[in-house]
């Protein structure tokens, strides 16, 4: 499909032409943290509109893009009990038409692990607030050329310059311009758009080497791919590592709510008088309550045992159940653990220990 | 329904007081078209919501081979089930599913087969041995060991009597030691121990059912295995926490395994193959 050269001056101008296009366009913002001559500017994901400040392909943002598929919390339906009937109101599926501009590779790989639990894909239930969000969606994607001291994406079968999942994907040069390759059909209709801005086919040479020059400053490198054995081996489930590296964890459930690919939540009903909404909203599986049996029973009673589901989960739930990677190497939730909880050390040990037992 | 969280809506037609905190409810659907059509398979299990408290998980008690109507049957514990427990005849409660995987009753046909269960797991049972019980002569004895806590904590105290009356069900209940009264004419003791010292079914052809909490169910499979059961004879089912029954809330999972998909119905030798997380 088609490459071209766009400069990255015009980002800015890719933002009107799609606004103008009716996509609603979602990118990287820096926004201050805290209120007042203290706070610290973090990168999140927002709408923004023609004119707005943007960080495209500037630094990590804290958080990724779960919340424009996977809303922190949505309402499933209304209800309103009248006596002894109740009427029910269904929620809207008709989302609007969003591109998201600038996700790293990390980010927009995660994409296919969440449509595999939430998509009909898994046992034929399809959730539909999922779906149809992201048939909706474009997603243009944006190399890292530098990655942080926490990022492992070449650990899990990605790069810096991965393209999984990318509609279009941008790639900058050393010489500050972008080369941009068109991956799929939502992708030549981006490329439409920002026609006027794209010229020649781009420098493939230039964005192989920007991309092996990327990778090479992941420092964090580990072998995961003797993981899945590992783990697949019921007589590793209750290694002595797991108590003793899992001991550390506070159960905040920070790891989980950061994480690209963690999809658990719960499902309540907000109530005001007689009528409310039914919600589905994040959860956590670090959280006590979260197994927790009406008799008292607790299938994951102590933090070490949530956490080895959380690992397990990543590096071989995922793939067991869903046929999808649980982890795309973001490094999220080592960059927000409160006690320097590594995933990667586990990764390191499990891997040490996967080959001691196969030699 | 395109909206897989968004329930059907149910009448409770009855209300049967089982216990002091467990009740029954007879439900049939609002909507004449899915009433007509709506099909279970015993084992199954729904999401039952009252609205403004939320949702909880119980099995299909009845037998999908009473048309008409669905039972469930539930003890009031947490928030859900005491606001169920306070609705009343006429009532509207939601229901999603029918969801999981069957009890294999073909597979049993011309055996004997014994359920075992106690406290609150009669209600699974319930369903597959009324099914049972509805193709009598496919099936050679068939045998119930229930207990409870105490005299007080048995549900389905009629139906135990309508099984006790029946010349084709060997009906064995029990109770814990001090739950009994003085008019108590079952044994005393726990389920497993009644079952092995007391019952002592013979292994030869027979597939044996258990449900009940993860202690009951390890005790009970312990005693079969000395009985001489194999671990294909026996089959149980696992009730971990679950919000949305369709395998993506991330809950009810014991390692790969979903109960909400793969269960609630485990063979033995399944369960053996799983972490020690149920």
């Amino acid at each position: 499909m088609r490459t071209a050269t766009l400069q990255k001056s015009d980002l800015d101008r890719v933002i009107d032409l799609l606004s103008q296009a009716d996509y609603r366009v979602i990118a990287p913002q820096n926004q201050p943290r805290l209120e007042g001559p203290d706070s610290i500017d973090v990168a999140t994901f927002q709408e923004v509109q023609p004119g707005d400040s943007h960080n495209i392909g500037e630094g990590l943002s804290t958080t990724g893009i779960k919340p424009f598929l996977f809303p922190k919390d949505e309402p499933l339906f209304a209800y309103e009990n009248r006596g002894k009937k109740v009427v029910l109101t269904e929620v809207s599926l008709d989302f609007p038409k969003t591109v998201i501009l600038g996700v790293r590779p990390c980010d927009v790989a995660s994409v296919s692990s969440l449509d595999a639990v939430f998509s009909d894909k898994n046992a034929g239930f399809n959730d539909e607030l999922f779906t149809k969000r992201l048939e909706k969606t474009t997603f243009v994607s944006y190399s890292c050329t530098e990655p942080d001291v926490s990022c492992f994406c070449t650990s899990v079968g990605l790069a810096p310059d991965s393209d999984k999942g990318s509609d279009l994907h941008m790639t900058e040069l050393p010489d500050g311009t972008l080369h941009v390759e068109v991956k799929t059909e939502a992708g030549e209709k981006i490329a439409a758009v920002i026609d006027s801005l794209l010229s020649g086919e781009g420098d493939a040479v230039a964005r192989q080497q920007a991309g092996v020059v990327a990778a090479e400053k992941i420092t964090r490198l580990r072998d995961s791919a003797s993981l899945l054995p590992w783990l697949q081996d019921l007589n590793n489930f209750g290694d002595e590592m797991w108590q003793r590296l899992g001991e550390k964890c506070l159960g905040c459930g920070a790891c989980t709510f950061e994480c690209p690919t963690c999809h658990c939540f719960d499902i309540v009903d907000e109530n005001s008088g007689n009528k409310g909404y039914r919600v589905k909203f994040w959860d956590s599986c670090q959280f006590d309550h979260f197994t927790l049996h009406a008799s008292g029973h607790n299938t994951r009673n102590s933090q070490f045992e949530r956490y080895r589901n959380r690992f397990n989960c990543k590096f071989k739930i995922y793939e067991d159940v869903f046929g999808e990677k649980g982890c795309v190497g973001c490094g999220r939730c080592i960059r927000g653990c409160p006690v320097n909880l590594d995933i990667t050390e586990y990764m390191a040990e499990v891997a040490q220990k996967a080959t001691t037992s196969a030699s | 329904m395109s909206n897989i969280y968004q329930p059907d809506l149910m009448t409770i037609k009855k209300v049967i007081n089982e216990t002091p905190d467990t009740k029954t409810f007879h439900l049939i659907f609002q909507d004449e078209e899915l009433q007509e059509n709506f099909e279970f398979v015993t084992g199954q299990f729904g999401e039952y919501s009252c609205f403004g408290a939320g949702e909880s998980t119980f099995c299909i008690a009845s037998s999908p081979t009473r048309k008409g109507y669905i039972e469930c049957c539930f003890r009031k514990t947490g928030k859900v089930t005491n606001a169920l427990f306070d609705l009343s005849e006429g009532d509207t409660i939601g229901f999603r599913g029918p969801f999981g995987n069957t009890f294999p009753i073909e597979e049993w046909e011309g055996k004997n087969v014994i359920f075992v269960g106690g406290g609150i797991a009669l209600p699974p049972l319930r369903s597959v041995i009324w099914n049972l019980l509805d193709l009598r002569d496919k099936y050679k004895d068939i045998s119930i060991v229930y207990g409870a806590r105490s005299v007080a904590d048995l549900v389905y105290k009629h139906e135990i009597a309508e099984w006790e009356e029946r010349d084709d069900v060997n009906m064995v209940k029990t109770v814990d030691p001090g739950g009994e009264t003085d008019d108590w004419d079952g044994h005393v003791g726990f389920v497993p121990h009644v079952l092995e010292n007391e019952f002592k079914p013979d292994p030869e052809n027979t597939i044996v059912v258990v449900c009940g909490p993860p202690i009951m169910i390890k005790f009970t499979f312990e005693a079969l295995e000395r009985l001489g059961f194999k671990q294909d004879q026996l089959i149980t089912t696992l009730e971990n926490r679950m919000k949305c029954g369709l395998g993506k809330c991330g809950r009810c999972n014991i390692g790969s395994t979903y109960v909400c998909i793969d269960g609630p119905v485990f063979k033995a030798a399944e369960i053996d193959l799983l972490p020690p997380e149920y």
